[in-house]
C-alpha cells in the first residue's frame, strides 16, 4: 500500500536501487517459533470488484475464545463509546486465518483500525501485508438507489493495518478537473440519484457560510460544474470553499463532491492541481482545488505568494 | 556433492557469511542480499553481518534461517551503544574515502571488521560494497573464500576509488558484477589476474500477487525520484501519449529530491489528470499489477531491478537502452521494448505501440513472466552455490598457498569447472606476489 512519505534517509542504503522492498519470503509463518512470537500478526488483503475485502492473517494464531471463533476486530478511530465490527476468522488451506468484509456490511465513514481478538482479551494490532487492490482501480460500482460503499485498506502512520470507509447516498464522484483561464471545470458522476432540472453546484465557504452557485450541465448521471475563481474572490475574503452538488436544485439534497472510487486511501498528496492567479480583483489572489483529508473536493483561495493583502 | 578441501570434508553444506553496510535499513543491496541469503539458507549455514545497527529491528526481514548480527551499535538508547566509543571518534584508516559511506566509518569499524574477518569460521565471506570489499581483501584470515560484490558499476566510481580497488582486489578470490557489461568493464580496465570475475544478476522473488491481466489503462513506473531516473523524460513522453490516447494514465511510485520539479512539470504541461506521483509504496508488487505497461527512462541503470520486478508481475517494460542492465534483461520486441536514451519521442512511440495493440501487449506481458523466471532467487542462488563450491574446492585466500595441495583433486571432482585455467594463472600470480609481499 502506498504511503505518502519516504522512509527516513537514515533507513535508506542509498544504492540508487528503486522501488520498495519486497519481502524476501512470503507465505505462512508458523506459530510457536521465535519469529512468530516477536512478530505481530500480518494481514494480506484482496479487494474484488464488488468492494468486498478478503483478509488473510498470518502470524501467531489467537487462542480461540470459549464462546466462538476468533475475530478480526475493526474499531472506528476516535469513537467513544467504541464502535466495533467483528469479522469471524476461519482457518484457510495455507494455515492462515481468513475473514471477509462484505459490501453489505454497513461501516460508517471513518478510519477503522484492525486488531486480532484474542481469547484473553488481548488485541494485538495487525501489521499490513500485501494488499491486492487492483480491482478498486477505476472502480465503477453498479448504479441503483443504495449507498455507495467504499473500503480501502491502508497503512497508518504508526505502521498498522486500517481500513478507510465511506458510505454515501447519493454520492457525487469527482473525475477530471480542468483549470483554464481562471475557471475550474469539474467533471463528475452522480450515484444514487438523477440530476433534475435546476441541478447546480454550490460552493460554501468554511467559517462564514457564504455560498456561490456554480453553473452545471448534466447528461444522465454525468455532471459538469463550472467555477469561475473570480466569483469566489468577489463573494468573500480568502478562505476554503467546499464543493457540493444540488442535484434537485435549491430545495433538494446537498451532495458532497468527492473522489472515492479507486484504490488510494488518501488523495490529498497524489491528486494535486496547480494554483493559478485570480485576475481582476483588488488583491493579488491565487486559487487551487485540492482534496481534503476526507477526499472531498475543495478550493483554496489565498493571498498570492509574495503579495501583501491590500485591506 | 562432496568436496575435499584440505583436511575438511564438506558435504555440500557451506557456512556463508555476508558483510553488509547496514542490514537494518531499506535499500536495493539489503533487499538483494536478504533474498539471496534466505535462498542459500535452505541448504547452507548463512549469516549476515551488518557493520552498523541503528535500530532494534531490521526494516526488511532477513528471511528464515538467516542470522543477522552487527559489529557496531549506533542506537542512541542501546546499553551497548558504540556512539560514544573513543575509537568511533577517530577516522577510518581502511575504508576508502571515495566510497560514499566513508563518513560513517571510523577506527572502531576498522577494528571490529578486522576482528570479524580475522577470526571468521565461514567457508565463504561475501562483501557487498567497494569499501567493504577493501576490508575483505585486506583483513580476511587465510582460509575462507573471499567474494566481493559490485552492486553498482565500475564507471560509477571516482578514479581514486578505482585505483584503490585495483590495488587490493587481486587479493579477492572472486568479484561479481550484476551485468555482463560491468564485468567487461572490469576485465578491460582493472586487470585482476587470478580473480574470478563473473556477472550474476540480482535475484527477484516471484511476486505474492497474480500477474497483471494487461487490460487496465495504466502505465506504471517506480524508482527513486532522482535525476538519473529521468522521470522528466517520461512525463514529456506521456504528454504525447495523452494527445493520442487520453484514456491512458501514468503512475510514478517513489520519493526523492526531484519530486517538486516533476510536480511543476506535470502542472505546466496540464497533465494533472493523467500523471500521478504516488509516493513510496511497499511492497511494490501490488502496485505493478495495477498497470499494464511499465516504463523506465533512466540514463543509467546499474542493474535494473524494477525492470525484473515489473516483468515478474506480467508487465512488458518500455525502457531506454541505457547502460548497463536494461539491454541484458529485456529481449527487445519479445518481452518489452528498448528505446533510445534521452529521446522522449522514442519513449512515447514505444508506449503507444503497446497501448494501441492489445494483442501485442498481452503477448509481451506473458513473455515477460516467462523470461523473468531466470532471476528467481533459486536460480541465482544456484549460480552462487556453484561459484562458492568451486572456489572452496580451490581453497580461499591468496596467502593460503598451503591450501593449493589438494587443488587438482578437488577441481577434478567438480563438473563443468571453468576455473581450472584461472586457477593455474592464479598460481602463477601467487608466486609473483610472493616476491613483492
Amino acid at each position: 500500500m502506498s504511503t505518502p512519505s519516504p522512509a527516513p534517509a537514515a533507513d535508506r542504503e542509498g544504492t540508487g536501487a528503486a522501488g520498495g522492498p519486497a519481502a524476501p519470503v512470503s507465505g505462512p509463518r508458523t506459530a510457536g517459533t521465535a519469529e512468530a512470537e516477536s512478530t505481530p500478526p500480518r494481514g494480506d488483503c484482496t479487494a474484488d470488484a464488488t468492494g468486498r475485502l478478503s483478509f488473510r492473517i498470518a502470524g501467531p494464531v489467537p487462542r480461540r475464545p470459549a464462546d466462538g471463533p476468533p475475530h478480526l476486530l475493526l474499531r472506528r478511530r476516535g469513537k467513544d463509546p467504541a464502535e466495533e465490527v467483528r469479522l469471524p476468522l476461519v482457518p484457510l488451506d495455507d494455515g492462515r486465518l481468513g475473514a471477509s468484509l462484505d459490501p453489505g456490511d454497513a461501516l460508517a465513514e471513518g478510519r477503522w483500525d484492525a486488531y486480532l481478538e484474542d481469547a484473553d482479551g488481548a488485541r494485538p494490532p495487525v501489521a499490513p501485508g500485501v494488499h491486492d487492490l487492483r480491482a478498486l482501480v477505476d472502480r465503477d460500482p453498479a448504479g441503483g438507489p443504495g449507498p455507495v460503499a467504499v473500503r480501502i485498506p491502508y497503512t497508518t502512520k504508526g505502521g498498522d493495518l486500517a481500513v478507510r470507509c465511506w458510505r454515501r447516498a447519493p454520492h457525487a464522484e469527482a473525475g477530471e478537473l480542468h483549470i483554464t483561464g481562471g475557471v475550474l471545470t469539474v467533471h463528475g458522476l452522480l450515484y444514487g440519484a438523477t440530476p433534475a432540472p435546476g441541478a447546480h453546484g454550490e460552493l460554501r465557504r468554511r467559517g462564514t457560510g457564504h455560498t456561490v452557485r456554480a453553473e452545471t450541465a448534466t447528461d444522465g448521471p454525468r455532471f459538469t460544474c463550472t467555477v469561475p475563481y473570480r466569483a469566489l474572490a468577489d463573494a468573500a475574503p480568502p478562505g476554503i470553499w467546499d464543493l457540493w452538488l444540488r442535484p434537485a436544485g435549491e430545495h433538494g439534497p446537498r451532495v458532497r463532491i468527492a473522489r472515492l472510487l479507486d484504490d488510494i486511501a488518501d488523495k490529498k498528496h497524489i491528486f494535486t492541481f496547480p494554483a493559478v492567479p485570480v485576475t481582476g480583483g483588488r488583491a493579488p489572489l491565487a486559487a487551487q482545488p485540492y482534496y481534503t483529508v476526507d477526499n472531498d473536493l475543495a478550493v483554496r483561495v489565498e493571498v498570492a505568494e509574495g503579495a501583501e493583502p491590500s485591506g | 556433492m562432496t568436496v575435499v578441501r584440505g583436511a575438511h570434508e564438506i558435504r555440500g553444506r557451506m557456512h556463508i557469511s555476508f558483510l553488509i553496510h547496514n542490514g537494518y535499513g531499506i535499500g536495493g543491496t539489503i533487499r538483494t542480499t536478504y533474498n539471496l541469503a534466505a535462498t542459500l539458507a535452505q541448504q547452507h549455514d548463512v549469516e549476515v553481518v551488518s557493520v552498523f545497527r541503528h535500530r532494534d529491528r531490521p526494516l526488511l526481514p532477513p528471511g528464515p534461517g538467516v542470522r543477522l548480527r552487527h559489529l557496531v551499535d549506533t542506537r542512541k538508547n542501546s546499553p551497548d551503544s558504540d556512539l560514544g566509543h573513543p575509537a568511533h571518534q577517530r577516522p577510518t584508516r581502511v575504508f576508502p574515502r571515495a566510497d560514499g559511506r566513508h563518513v560513517q566509518y571510523s577506527a572502531l569499524t576498522d577494528l571490529r571488521i578486522a576482528g570479524h574477518l580475522g577470526t571468521t569460521e565461514a567457508d565463504v565471506v561475501v562483501a557487498t560494497r567497494p569499501g567493504l570489499n577493501v576490508h575483505l581483501a585486506r583483513h580476511t584470515r587465510p582460509g575462507p573464500v573471499r567474494v566481493g560484490q559490485e552492486h553498482l558499476t565500475l564507471d560509477s566510481h571516482p578514479r581514486t576509488l578505482r585505483a584503490q580497488l585495483r590495488a587490493v582486489y587481486p587479493r579477492l578470490d572472486a568479484l561479481t558484477t550484476t551485468t555482463e557489461a560491468d564485468a567487461r568493464a572490469y576485465r578491460a580496465r582493472m586487470r585482476l589476474p587470478g580473480v574470478h570475475l563473473e556477472a550474476i544478476a540480482n535475484p527477484v522473488p516471484r511476486p505474492a500477487v497474480q500477474p497483471a491481466d494487461g487490460l487496465g489503462k495504466w502505465v506504471v513506473a517506480a524508482g527513486r525520484l532522482t535525476r538519473v531516473k529521468r522521470y522528466d523524460l517520461l512525463i514529456r513522453a506521456f504528454d504525447t501519449v495523452r494527445t493520442q490516447r487520453p484514456d491512458w494514465r501514468l503512475r510514478i511510485y517513489g520519493g526523492g529530491d526531484q519530486k517538486q520539479r516533476l510536480r511543476t512539470l506535470i502542472d505546466r504541461l496540464g497533465l494533472y489528470n493523467h500523471v500521478f506521483l504516488m509516493g513510496v509504496a511497499h511492497p511494490i508488487e501490488s502496485e505493478w499489477v495495477k498497470g499494464s505497461i511499465a516504463a523506465v527512462t533512466s540514463s543509467l541503470e546499474s542493474f535494473g531491478m524494477t525492470i525484473v520486478e515489473a516483468m515478474r508481475c506480467g508487465l512488458p517494460v518500455v525502457s531506454t537502452d541505457c547502460p548497463h542492465g536494461p539491454g541484458e534483461i529485456i529481449a527487445d520486441g519479445v518481452d518489452g521494448r528498448l528505446v533510445e536514451v534521452g529521446n522522449a519521442d522514442a519513449v512515447a512511440r514505444g508506449l503507444l505501440e503497446l497501448i494501441d495493440d492489445d494483442g501485442l501487449r498481452l503477448r509481451m506481458g506473458a513473455a515477460a513472466v516467462r523470461d523473468a523466471e531466470r532471476f528467481d532467487p533459486a536460480r541465482i542462488a544456484e549460480r552462487y552455490t556453484t561459484l562458492f563450491t568451486t572456489l572452496v574446492a580451490r581453497g580461499g585466500g591468496p596467502r593460503s598457498a598451503g591450501w593449493r595441495a589438494p587443488l587438482h583433486r578437488a577441481t577434478g571432482a567438480l563438473a563443468g569447472v571453468a576455473l581450472t585455467a584461472r586457477a593455474v594463472a592464479r598460481g602463477a600470480q601467487q608466486k609473483q606476489k610472493g616476491h613483492t609481499a
